[in-house]
C-alpha cells in the first residue's frame, strides 16, 4: 500500500517537470570549438526566449562524419533527433529517404527562398519541399597574409597565381615560410578547389568538381592545375605534417609565415589576438581571372517526428535560424556571412564586407560555386576521389600526369 | 677468490645492464605522459607560440578545472564531470554481466561438456574478432526495436553481449586447468549444477575474474564507436565527451584543456591498473595463459 | 570423461546446454546474423542507406580497383607483422628482465601498462608532437648539436606507417609483458636450478628451456595483439588521419570512411566481408588444431 503511494506521490511531483519538457528539441550538431559554441547560443538563447527547450547532443569530429554515424544510428532505431544541422548533400540525401519535414509553409511565408541565393538553393530543398534551414555561409577560397611581411618585403597582394608564386619564392629566400599549412586532405583541397576555377574559369569548375564531364577531368588544363599545386608545395615547409590549420595561422600571426589559404574562419584567430583587418593582416580572394566565391554553408533540418510538441519547437527553432537579426548576430561571432542575401553587413568587419560585397558579384559572374572540398560540389562518393588524389599528390612524388590519370580513373570507379 | 671476485663484479655488472635497460625503456614509455602533463599545466598563449615538449613558464591548473567541470561539450558547459558518472554507470554493470556469464559459459564448457561443446565455444570465440564498424547499423535496428535506443542501458546491452566471447575465452582457458576430480567429489556429496559452480568453482577462480574484469573495464571504459553510435547528448559515456572536447572543426584547439581532460578520462583505468596490477600478473600466471 | 555423464536426471543432464544457450543465441545474433546482414549489403547497391537490389560481387570489384584500400591492405601486412613481432619480443624482453629480483618491478611494471589505459583520441596528439621534425625528437636532438641527425618519418608517406608502428608497440607490448611475466612465474624454479647446476649458461637457459615453456603464453598474446591490431582505428585517426595523403590507412579506417563519409556503404560491406574472411582464415585453423589438441591430450 505504502508503495502505491509513493509511486502516486512520484508521479504528482514529475508532473511539472513533464509539462516544462513540453516544446522541447533535441538539437544533434558538431560544432564543439569555443567560437561555434557560442555562435550557436545565440540560436539556443533566441530559442529559449520563445518558450521552447533545447537539448543539446553534440557530436564532434572527423568533419562531421562521427554526427553523420550518430544520425544514422538514431534513424535506423526509429529515434531521430527533433533537428540536426547539414553540411553539404547530408539533407539532400535524407530528405530523398522521405524522413525530413518539410518546411515549404514557413518558406513561403518567410519569403526565404528570395532572400536566398539561387546558387544555394539545391543544398535546401528537395523537389517542392524546403528541407533545410540555412543560418550562415562561410568562404572557402581566401587567402590570409601577414602585412608586415609584405610591407617590409615591397610586396602587394598578388593579382594572379604566377604572381603568388613568385612572391612566395622571394619570400621563401629571405627565410619567411610562404605558405603555411597542414597536410590533412582538406586543407590540401582548398587549393584545389580553387585553382580549378582560378586557373581555367569557374565553367571549368563546374564541368569537373560538379558535372564530372571526363574530357574535362582528362584535360591539359587539369594538369596545369597540378602543376600549380607542385609549385604550392615547394612554398611550405617540411613540418606541415599533422599541423592543425590553427596552428598555421598562428604561423601567419606571428610573422614565422606570409600566407594561409583557409576559410573564413581563420579570421576568427585574428581577430581574437586583437588584430584588425588591412591593419595588421590582409584577407583577400585566392587570384583568378574571374574572382570565384567558393562557399560552404551550415543549415538545421527537422526530421519527421510525431511528438506535437516537438513540431511546434521545430517551426520555432526554423523561424529562430531564419531570423535577419539571428542570423546577424550569429555570423558576427562565427566569422561567417548570413546566408540570407538581405542582411546588412555594415557592423561586421571588413573582410566580412568584403566577401558579401565579392558574393554579390559572383552571383552575376557565376563564380559563385559550392566548395567541393566541404561536400558542395560532387556527391561524397566523388569528391573524396579529388581530395584522395590531390593529398596523395601534394605529400607525396607523383608526376601531373599520373594524378591526372588516377583521378580519372578513381571517378570512373566510383561512378 | 680472485675468481669469486671477479664472477661477482660480473654478476653486478650484469645487474647493472638489466636496470639499465628497464630505466631507459620506462623513460621512453613515459615520455608522451610527460607531454601531456607539462601541456596541461601550460596556458594556451605557451603552447600556440610553439612550446610543445619543454616545462611550462607559467604554471597554472586551468586547464584541469575547466576540464573536469567547465569546459563546454557542445552548449552544456558542465566538463567531463556527468559523462564520468555516465560511463561509471555504463561500465559497471557491463562489466559485472559479462564477466558473469563468461564464468558460468567457462564452467559448462569445461566441466559440463556436452556434444559440441567445442564448436560453441569455437563460434563464440570467432566474435572476439569482429570489426565492430561493420555492425553499428544491424546493432542499431535492433536496439531501436527493443526500446534500448539512445540509453544507457542500450550500451550496456551491447557492452555485455560483446564482451561475453572474451570472457567466456577468460574462464574456459581457466577452468581447464582446474582438475576436474574437484567437481567430482562435489557431485559425490550431492551437490548440484549452481551449487558447485558457487561453492567449489567460484571460489577458486578470484585470479582470473580480476583478469576478466581488468580487460572488460578497459575495453569498455576506453570505447568510443559505441558509446557515440548508440548513446546521445546527455547520455553519452565519457570518451564521446572528450571527443567532443578534443575535436575541433573550425576553431582553435584548447590543447592544455584536451591533455587534462585526457588524464580525467584515463584515471579509472589508471587506479585500476595501479591497484589490481599485481593480481592481474598473478591471474593471468594461475591460468590464462594456458590457452 | 566429461561430468555430465554421471548425472542421472535428464533435466539436469540439459541444465548447462539450457544455462549457455542464452550467450549462444546473442552470439548468434549480433555476430552471425549481422555478418550476415554485411554480406547482404556487400552484394547490393546500397550508397547513403541500405537498398535491397542484388548486383552480384560489383562491389568486390570496385573495392578491388581502389587505389586506396590497396593501400590498406598493404598497411595492415605491414603493421600487423611489425606489430606482432615487436610487441611480442619487447614485452618479452621486459618480462625476462623483470623476472631478475628487480626491486621496483611494481612500479616499473605499472609504467610499462599504463599506455593500455589511456584513450588514444589524446594520446595520439602526444605522439604527433613528439614525432614531428620540426617540434619533436628530431628538433631535440638537433638542438643538442647533432645537426644532421633525422627523424622525420611522419611526414614522408613511405615510412608514415611505421611511426604507427611504434605508437601501437608502445601502447600495447606492456600487456604482452604481462602476460609473459605471469608465464615465467608459472614456471618451475626447479628445473632452472637443475640447468644451472649442469653448468649452462643464463642465456642458454632462456634459449633452450624457459622460452620454449612459454608457448601458451605466447599463443595469447598472439591471440589479443590480433585482435588489437585489427581494431587498430582510433589509433591511425589520432595519430596520421590516414595520412600524409592515403598513406597509413588501415582497412577499418577505410571501412568506416567508406560507410560514413563517402556514401558507400556496399564498398563499406565488402570491405568488411573481406576483413571478416581474413580473420577467418587465420583463426579458424588456429581454433581447430587448439581444440583437437585438447581433445586428444
Amino acid at each position: 500500500m505504502s508503495k502505491f503511494i509513493a509511486t502516486a506521490l512520484a508521479a504528482t511531483m514529475l508532473m511539472p517537470i513533464a509539462a516544462r519538457a513540453e516544446g522541447q528539441i533535441e538539437v544533434l550538431h558538431h560544432w564543439v570549438s569555443q567560437s561555434e559554441v557560442e555562435a550557436l547560443n545565440v540560436i539556443r538563447k533566441a530559442l529559449e526566449a520563445k518558450g521552447f527547450q533545447w537539448k543539446d547532443s553534440a557530436v564532434g569530429g572527423m568533419s562531421g562524419a562521427n554526427a553523420q554515424q550518430a544520425l544514422r544510428a538514431r534513424l535506423t532505431a526509429g529515434d531521430p533527433p527533433g533537428a540536426m544541422q547539414f553540411l553539404g548533400w547530408e539533407g539532400v540525401q535524407w530528405a530523398e529517404q522521405g524522413v525530413v519535414r518539410d518546411l515549404n509553409d514557413l518558406a513561403q511565408a518567410g519569403g526565404w527562398r528570395e532572400a536566398l541565393a539561387p546558387q544555394l538553393l539545391p543544398f535546401v530543398t528537395s523537389g517542392e519541399a524546403f528541407i533545410a534551414a540555412p543560418i550562415n555561409m562561410h568562404r572557402q577560397n581566401w587567402v590570409w597574409a601577414n602585412k608586415k611581411i609584405f610591407d617590409d618585403a615591397g610586396i602587394a597582394v598578388p593579382k594572379t597565381w604566377a604572381e603568388l608564386i613568385e612572391t612566395g619564392k622571394k619570400l621563401k629566400e629571405k627565410g619567411v615560410v610562404p605558405v603555411a599549412m597542414g597536410d590533412e586532405p582538406w586543407q590540401i583541397g582548398i587549393i584545389f578547389d580553387a585553382l580549378l576555377s582560378d586557373l581555367n574559369g569557374p565553367e571549368f569548375y563546374q564541368k569537373t568538381a560538379v558535372d564530372l564531364d571526363p574530357e574535362a577531368l582528362g584535360s591539359p588544363e587539369m594538369v596545369k592545375v597540378f602543376d600549380t599545386l607542385r609549385e604550392i608545395r615547394g612554398l611550405v615547409d617540411d613540418n606541415f605534417v599533422g599541423r592543425d590549420w590553427a596552428v598555421a595561422t598562428g604561423m601567419v600571426i606571428n610573422g614565422e609565415a606570409a600566407m594561409q589559404f583557409m576559410g573564413d574562419w581563420a579570421k576568427g584567430e585574428f581577430l581574437a589576438k586583437g588584430l584588425k583587418p588591412n591593419q595588421d593582416f590582409y584577407c583577400f580572394a585566392t587570384p583568378g581571372k574571374v574572382t570565384s566565391f567558393q562557399y560552404l554553408i551550415d543549415s538545421f533540418g527537422m526530421f519527421t517526428v510525431k511528438d506535437e510538441t516537438v513540431q511546434q519547437a521545430q517551426v520555432a527553432l526554423a523561424e529562430t535560424i531564419m531570423d535577419p537579426q539571428v542570423q546577424k548576430d550569429f555570423n558576427r561571432i562565427k566569422g561567417s556571412i548570413p546566408a540570407r542575401n538581405d542582411v546588412s553587413v555594415d557592423d561586421f568587419d571588413d573582410c566580412a564586407k568584403l566577401g558579401f560585397q565579392e558574393r554579390a558579384t559572383a552571383i552575376e559572374k557565376g563564380s559563385m560555386q559550392g566548395a567541393m572540398t566541404h561536400g558542395f560540389a560532387a556527391k561524397p562518393e566523388f569528391a573524396s576521389v579529388f581530395s584522395d588524389v590531390a593529398a596523395q599528390f601534394f605529400v607525396g612524388k607523383m608526376s601531373s600526369e599520373d594524378a591526372v590519370k588516377m583521378l580519372v580513373s578513381g571517378i570512373d570507379n566510383a561512378r | 677468490m680472485a675468481e669469486a671476485l671477479s664472477r661477482s663484479g660480473k654478476a653486478r655488472l650484469g645487474r647493472m645492464v638489466v636496470y639499465g635497460c628497464l630505466i631507459v625503456v620506462a623513460l621512453v614509455y613515459l615520455m608522451p605522459l610527460w607531454v601531456m602533463v607539462v601541456t596541461s599545466l601550460k596556458p594556451l598563449d605557451e603552447i600556440y607560440s610553439g612550446s610543445f615538449i619543454g616545462l611550462p613558464k607559467v604554471l597554472t591548473f586551468d586547464a584541469w578545472r575547466a576540464a573536469w567541470s567547465e569546459a563546454c561539450i557542445g552548449t552544456e558547459c558542465t566538463g567531463l564531470k556527468p559523462y564520468f558518472v555516465n560511463s561509471l554507470l555504463m561500465v559497471i554493470p557491463a562489466v559485472v554481466l559479462s564477466t558473469g556469464i563468461g564464468a558460468i559459459n567457462g564452467y559448462i564448457l569445461t566441466k559440463w561438456k556436452f556434444p559440441g561443446a567445442n564448436f560453441v565455444f569455437g563460434l563464440l570465440l570467432f566474435g572476439c574478432f569482429l570489426p565492430y564498424q561493420a555492425i553499428l547499423i544491424p546493432m542499431a535496428r535492433t536496439l531501436g526495436l527493443l526500446g534500448l535506443a539512445g540509453s544507457i542501458p542500450g550500451l550496456v546491452a551491447v557492452h555485455a553481449s560483446y564482451g561475453i566471447c572474451f570472457t567466456t575465452l577468460f574462464f574456459r582457458n581457466y577452468f581447464v586447468s582446474l582438475p576436474d576430480e574437484l567437481t567430482k567429489a562435489a557431485m559425490v556429496d550431492g551437490a548440484g549444477f549452481f551449487r558447485i559452480f558457487w561453492s567449489v568453482i567460484l571460489p577458486t577462480s578470484i585470479p582470473i575474474i580480476v583478469v576478466s574484469c581488468i580487460w572488460q573495464f578497459t575495453q569498455i571504459w576506453n570505447d568510443f564507436l559505441f558509446g557515440v553510435s548508440f548513446t546521445s547528448g546527455s547520455n553519452s559515456p565519457i570518451t564521446v565527451a572528450l571527443n567532443n572536447i578534443v575535436n575541433v572543426t573550425t576553431g582553435r584547439k584548447q590543447y592544455n584543456v584536451d591533455m587534462a581532460a585526457a588524464m580525467i578520462a584515463a584515471i579509472p583505468t589508471l587506479v585500476v591498473y595501479i591497484v589490481a596490477g599485481r593480481y592481474f600478473v598473478r591471474g593471468l600466471t594461475a591460468g590464462a595463459v594456458k590457452g | 570423461m566429461s561430468a555430465s555423464t554421471h548425472m542421472s536426471s535428464r533435466l539436469a543432464g540439459w541444465l548447462p546446454r539450457l544455462v549457455v544457450a542464452p550467450s549462444l543465441l546473442i552470439v548468434i545474433v549480433t555476430v552471425y546474423l549481422f555478418i550476415l546482414w554485411t554480406g547482404v549489403i556487400s552484394v547490393t547497391s546500397s550508397k547513403f542507406v541500405p537498398t535491397y537490389d542484388f548486383v552480384g560481387l560489383d562491389q568486390y570489384v570496385r573495392l578491388w580497383a581502389t587505389p586506396r584500400w590497396h593501400t590498406a591492405v598493404a598497411n595492415l601486412f605491414i603493421f600487423s607483422v611489425l606489430f606482432l613481432a615487436l610487441s611480442t619480443g619487447l614485452g618479452l624482453l621486459l618480462a625476462i628482465l623483470l623476472d631478475q629480483n628487480i626491486r621496483v618491478e611494481g612500479a616499473l611494471r605499472a609504467i610499462y601498462l599504463y599506455p593500455m589505459a589511456l584513450s588514444f583520441i589524446v594520446t595520439g596528439t602526444a605522439w604527433k608532437w613528439i614525432m614531428n621534425p620540426g617540434l619533436g625528437i628530431q628538433k631535440v636532438v638537433t638542438d643538442l648539436g647533432w645537426t644532421t641527425f633525422r627523424f622525420d618519418w611522419i611526414t614522408d608517406p613511405q615510412m608514415a606507417i611505421y611511426t604507427v608502428v611504434v605508437a601501437g608497440v608502445w601502447q600495447s607490448s606492456g600487456f604482452a609483458m604481462a602476460i609473459f611475466l605471469a608465464g615465467l612465474r608459472g614456471i618451475d624454479n626447479s628445473v632452472i636450478k637443475a640447468a644451472q647446476i649442469e653448468g649452462a649458461s643464463l642465456p642458454l637457459i632462456y634459449r633452450q628451456i624457459i622460452i620454449p615453456m612459454l608457448r601458451p603464453a605466447m599463443l595469447s598474446v598472439i591471440v589479443l595483439l590480433s585482435y588489437i591490431a585489427i581494431k587498430s582505428f582510433d589509433l591511425v585517426l589520432a595519430l596520421t588521419n590516414g595520412g600524409p595523403g592515403t598513406a597509413t590507412e588501415l582497412p577499418s579506417t577505410f571501412m568506416f570512411s567508406a560507410t560514413f563519409r563517402r556514401n558507400q556503404m556496399g564498398v563499406g560491406a565488402a570491405s568488411a566481408m573481406m576483413m571478416l574472411m581474413t580473420v577467418a582464415a587465420i583463426i579458424i585453423p588456429y581454433l581447430y588444431s587448439e581444440l583437437r589438441e585438447q581433445k586428444n591430450g
